[in-house]
């Protein structure tokens, strides 16, 4: 419980799953967040973390049709924002803008872009080019892939291409890489499978069962992270896909959620249905080494496990790093809670 | 006058010296030593002295006239004439000798003259008379020449007919010879006959060579046999062998023959260390008697074969070492290694005896050690692969014969405790041992063991890793099922065998080393640590455990999985029955409870606390149901605010607590692990109020048999409730079953349970 008292805390209404970073937000540290209640109002919160550091407060409050499942903030508008939602039955995905004066109206509506129409099966995610201005858009349904074109002005998405898994199992989530414009990596029950956008084909395929979460590295090409349940975290080098090249122990119980730190190299957030969340540290060879490790310690192996926040009481499926302020991360557990932490204190002894 | 008369005595003397003078100076080899003599040196070298060459007559007569008178002159004119006339005589005398001497030298002369005059008519004559000697004697001798040759060409002739009559009668007298064993003499003859063999032996003598070849041939044959022959005396062997070598037979090629034949023979006194055991004096032992003295023979037959001796004395031995460390990777025990080395020492004894330089104890010593530090390392290597067996039958039991794993838990702690003290045992024989053959190997022998020892527990730790890595994660797929639950099993069995290595075994073993090897300074090789090798076992027992519970809590996740992917649970049936998946569940678990109870010990201190967690755990399940049915009846926004006022106020259960080697902790992990999972798997899916209840029905079900395996009920039920609460919010329309309708469904699953129970067993 050591990073109990340093975490800031924030409480939706309802049960929720899932938390973006504002990308696009260069001002302001703020997150989307929306809920999951199958018979309420869902909303989606725009908190921000106040300028001190020491609060969250709500800067926007907008009622979303249906439980969210899956929220992405657009990186490069902060308005804008996709969701994937269900209202128990079907599964649907759509495109949405904040409205310009929301600060005006009491409980303002959220302006629906577009919807992403198509999808028969349990759409899994939506996923936003991390890494700049792209029109481009994927969903992952269990059993397809598609590529959207959006125009955002005029408000339409397209499909430009689309490709099924062809598997016996289904895909459970995915990845877009931020080297690569073309390299999607989505997960399946017992492989990694990437696919290159432009020719909707299978390139490389990764053994490893039950993936649930996948992770580029920010900075270093070719290296992405896997959260699997029952055997903990791996990271994989994709140049040799046959062996992870480091494997860490992961949680309790599933882990759900896996997180590279944007900035600081090796510093990984995992979170898991066990009420915790992990950092890691991890040395990734010495292609680039980082200040940081320069500065350690002669010792050769040391436990990657730099902390375990464990002040939760439900299980966590929502963890997302600060772009703006890379040492912040935000965590949303399953009865509703957000809670802000600063990693600051392990990185800078590291 | 008287005065004169004074002077009468010296003048004599003076007069017979002067004579002598005289005549020695005219005999003197050299005048001028007459100046030197004493009579002319004399002290009266005075002018007035009459006798010295500086006499002055006219100084003397002043001298005379002035001292004397007329009487004393006259006396002394007296005097003088006397001397004078004395003086003539004495002169005359002395022609008158010289004269005589002269006269007979003369006539000598004059007489060889004369005889000489006759000699040389003699000589010539004499001359004359050798000349015609010579002349006669040299014809005497050209008479006589041609005879004396002939005779002499006759003395050779007849040599020649002797030698040839020998060398004709050479065969024959070998035949003799051979037949009276004569060797000796008939090799004499053969090489005295040898240089005419030589010459002639091409033409004139071929029959008579040959058949001397033939006898000699046969001599030669005789000679091979009696060498050969092991019956003969040494004696008469090295005769024989002498003889061979003077008659230029290649012997080296018969000692080389002869060494052949002798390593042949110990070729066929092999080692054969299964009939030591048989007490009674082998063959091998006669054999190796005999092969001495075919040593001591050999010996004394060719003194200048003793390297190769040794070599071969050397080669049995390394022989009989190659022979005992193949024997020593077959199971042996410590006594049979020490028979075999015991016989292998006494036969090097043995040849030592005979050999004196040949230092084969030391080689023996060299192979003693080499089979030794085998026989440990095999016995170590050994009981490693025993342990691996036993282990490794788990995996491959047949579906038909139950290979228990308590019977393989029990066989391999057997093994790795009791091997391991059986085999310092059998170790600590070989140091016992009094005979004095190990005695230079002791220390190494207990540096071995440690190191042995070490490098057994590291290995065996490596090979329960390789067991548990081999098919770690992918066992489910790969394998059958009946497979991967043997692995789950080889895995749990490996947990529990690293703990009991780490808590009793090592302890154990470490004791008894240090009662039976605590002589030895360990200096040498990595000696035998039990701290690091406790601790690598601990850390991989609680490793294997960890993996066991994985592997199990992946079986049945999977078959939760399945349980929700399948129905499409917003348009799911009323619930008619207890869902088959529980079945399925509680034989996954009973199958894990049954592994664990084989294996894992019970724990005595938790089994007390779990009866008061379960009085605290009724009235917490109470407090839980008594909730769920005040929120059957509310609606759902109320009731979320009630369960996490209800989580408040109980107290938070862990969930995730460290796993210990018991069977209530493995148990109730695995039990927790799939709860949660459950739990996890329900928040995914949407419900109808069919599916719902379902769910209701199939986790209510659970809590009795569940009861009856896990330990601590309060978190189980906690689990189970969470779970139903999870289904709650995750409902659509949450209203329960009837508390009556929930009990008839039970009740049946459990009739029909009983009944499928009875009509199986």
């Amino acid at each position: 419980m050591q990073g109990a008292s340093s975490g800031i805390g924030y409480g939706l209404k309802y049960q929720a799953r899932c938390i973006s970073d504002v990308k696009a937000d260069t001002d302001h540290t703020t997150f989307l967040a929306g809920t999951l209640s199958l018979k309420e109002e869902n909303e989606v919160h725009l908190i921000r973390l106040s300028s001190s550091g020491t609060e969250l407060f709500c800067e926007g409050l907008f009622s979303h049709p249906n439980e969210i499942w899956d929220l992405v903030s657009c990186p490069f508008d902060q308005r804008i924002f996709s969701t994937v939602y269900s209202n128990g039955e079907t599964y649907g995905a759509a495109i949405w803008q904040i409205p310009e004066l929301y600060g005006e109206l009491n409980s303002p509506q959220l302006e629906k872009i577009t919807s992403l129409d198509g999808h028969a099966g349990k759409i899994k995610c939506i996923l936003w080019w991390p890494s700049g201005r792209h029109d481009k858009l994927i969903s992952i349904d269990e059993e397809n892939l598609y590529l959207w074109s959006l125009d955002a002005s005029k408000k339409t998405a397209q499909i430009q291409s689309q490709d099924s898994a062809g598997m016996p199992h289904k895909i459970s989530g995915g990845a877009w890489d931020p080297h690569d414009v073309n390299s999607v990596a989505a997960t399946f029950e017992s492989s990694l499978q990437l696919w290159d956008v432009r020719a909707m084909g299978k390139t490389i395929s990764i053994e490893c069962s039950h993936v649930r979460s996948v992770d580029y590295h920010p900075k270093r090409k070719h290296v992405l992270v896997t959260a699997e349940h029952e055997s903990g975290i791996h990271i994989w080098d994709l140049r040799k896909p046959k062996v992870p090249i480091q494997e860490l122990p992961g949680h309790t119980h599933w882990t759900w959620i896996v997180k590279c730190n944007p900035e600081y190299d090796g510093v990984i957030l995992s979170a898991g249905t066990d009420s915790t969340v992990n950092l890691w540290l991890v040395s990734l060879g010495n292609d680039d080494v980082s200040t940081e490790s320069q500065t350690e310690s002669p010792t050769h192996w040391v436990d990657p496990l730099i902390n375990t926040y464990s002040d939760y009481e439900d299980s966590i499926y929502g963890l997302t790093w600060s772009s703006r302020e890379p040492w912040i991360f935000a965590s949303l557990s399953y009865d509703g809670r957000v809670v802000v932490e600063s990693v600051k204190p392990f990185i800078s002894k590291k | 006058m008287g005065s004169d008369g004074d002077g009468d005595a010296p003048l004599l003397d003076d007069k017979a010296k002067r004579m002598r003078d005289l005549l020695s100076s005219f005999y003197a080899p050299n005048p001028s030593m007459l100046s030197h003599s004493p009579t002319a040196s004399s002290k009266h070298s005075t002018p007035d002295d009459i006798n010295s060459s500086s006499f002055d007559p006219n100084h003397y007569m002043n001298i005379l006239v002035n001292n004397s008178n007329l009487e004393g002159l006259l006396k002394r004119h007296v005097d003088m004439a006397a001397e004078i006339k004395n003086l003539d005589t004495d002169l005359q005398m002395l022609v008158y000798e010289n004269y005589n001497k002269f006269i007979s030298a003369t006539d000598t002369i004059k007489r060889m003259k004369s005889n000489i005059l006759g000699m040389e008519g003699n000589m010539e004559y004499l001359l004359e008379k050798i000349m015609s000697v010579q002349s006669r004697s040299d014809s005497v001798n050209t008479s006589l020449f041609e005879k004396r040759e002939h005779i002499e060409k006759l003395h050779r002739t007849c040599n020649l007919l002797r030698k040839v009559q020998f060398i004709y009668d050479l065969p024959d007298r070998l035949g003799k010879c051979i037949k009276s064993e004569a060797y000796a003499d008939a090799v004499r003859f053969y090489t005295g006959a040898m240089p005419i063999f030589k010459a002639y032996g091409d033409s004139s003598f071929h029959d008579c060579k040959r058949a001397s070849d033939e006898a000699i041939a046969i001599i030669v044959k005789n000679l091979q046999e009696k060498l050969f022959s092991d019956s003969e005396p040494i004696q008469v062997r090295a005769e024989a062998a002498l003889l061979l070598k003077q008659l230029d037979f290649p012997v080296d090629n018969l000692k080389t023959k002869l060494l052949e034949r002798l390593e042949h023979s110990l070729r066929d006194i092999q080692l054969k260390p299964e009939e030591i055991k048989n007490a009674s004096p082998s063959a091998r032992e006669v054999a190796i008697l005999e092969f001495v003295e075919a040593i001591r023979a050999f010996r004394v037959i060719f003194p200048d074969s003793e390297t190769q001796l040794v070599k071969i004395a050397k080669g049995l031995i390394t022989r009989d070492f190659v022979i005992t460390e193949e024997y020593v990777t077959t199971r042996i025990c410590a006594a049979d290694l020490l028979g075999v080395l015991r016989v292998i020492w006494n036969e090097s004894l043995l040849m030592d005896e005979v050999l004196q330089d040949s230092a084969l104890s030391n080689h023996f010593l060299e192979g003693a050690k080499v089979a030794v530090k085998l026989y440990v390392e095999s016995a170590f290597s050994q009981l490693l692969l025993d342990i691996s067996d036993c282990l490794l039958k788990i995996l491959k039991r047949d579906e038909t014969e139950e290979y228990s794993l308590e019977t393989a838990l029990d066989a391999s702690t057997k093994l790795a405790l009791q091997g391991g003290r059986n085999l310092l045992l059998d170790v600590c024989k070989i140091l016992d041992d009094d005979s004095g053959i190990i005695d230079k190997l002791r220390e190494p022998i207990i540096d071995w063991v440690q190191e042995g020892l070490q490098d057994f527990f590291r290995q065996l730790e490596d090979q329960f890793q390789s067991f548990s890595g081999k098919n770690n994660s992918s066992a489910t797929q790969i394998h059958g099922l009946t497979e991967a639950a043997a692995f789950a099993g080889l895995v749990l069995v490996l947990a529990q065998l690293s703990a009991f290595i780490e808590q009793t075994a090592i302890p154990k073993i470490n004791e008894e080393l240090a009662v039976s090897f605590s002589a030895g300074p360990y200096e040498y090789g990595p000696a035998f640590v039990p701290g690091e090798i406790s601790r690598k076992f601990r850390s991989a027992g609680d490793k294997f455990l960890q993996q066991y519970i994985n592997i199990r809590t992946q079986r049945i996740s999977l078959l939760q999985k399945k349980r929700f992917a399948t129905p499409k649970w917003v348009k799911h049936k009323e619930p008619r029955e207890v869902h088959m998946f529980v079945d399925l569940f509680l034989q996954e678990l009973k199958v894990i409870v049954n592994e664990v109870k084989q294996v894992l010990p019970q724990d005595m201190r938790k089994h007390r606390r779990s009866n008061a967690s379960s009085a605290s755990s009724k009235s917490n399940s109470f407090r839980e149901e008594k909730l769920l049915h005040r929120s059957n009846t509310q609606r759902a926004r109320s009731q979320l605010l009630e369960t996490h006022l209800a989580k408040l106020f109980k107290q938070k259960v862990e969930i995730f607590t460290k796993v210990e080697h018991t069977q209530e902790s493995v148990v109730m992990t695995i039990v927790k692990l799939s709860l949660k999972s459950l739990q996890e798997f329900v928040r995914l899916q949407t419900f109808n109020r069919s599916g719902f209840q379902q769910i209701q029905l199939d986790m209510q079900f659970l809590r009795t048999p569940l009861r009856e395996i896990v330990e601590d009920e309060a978190a189980m039920d906690f689990l189970l409730d969470e779970v139903i609460v999870a289904a709650t919010e995750r409902c659509l329309d949450p209203i329960p079953l009837e508390p009556p309708i929930l009990d008839k469904l039970i009740q049946a699953k459990l009739a029909k349970s009983l009944e499928e129970n009875t009509s199986s067993s």
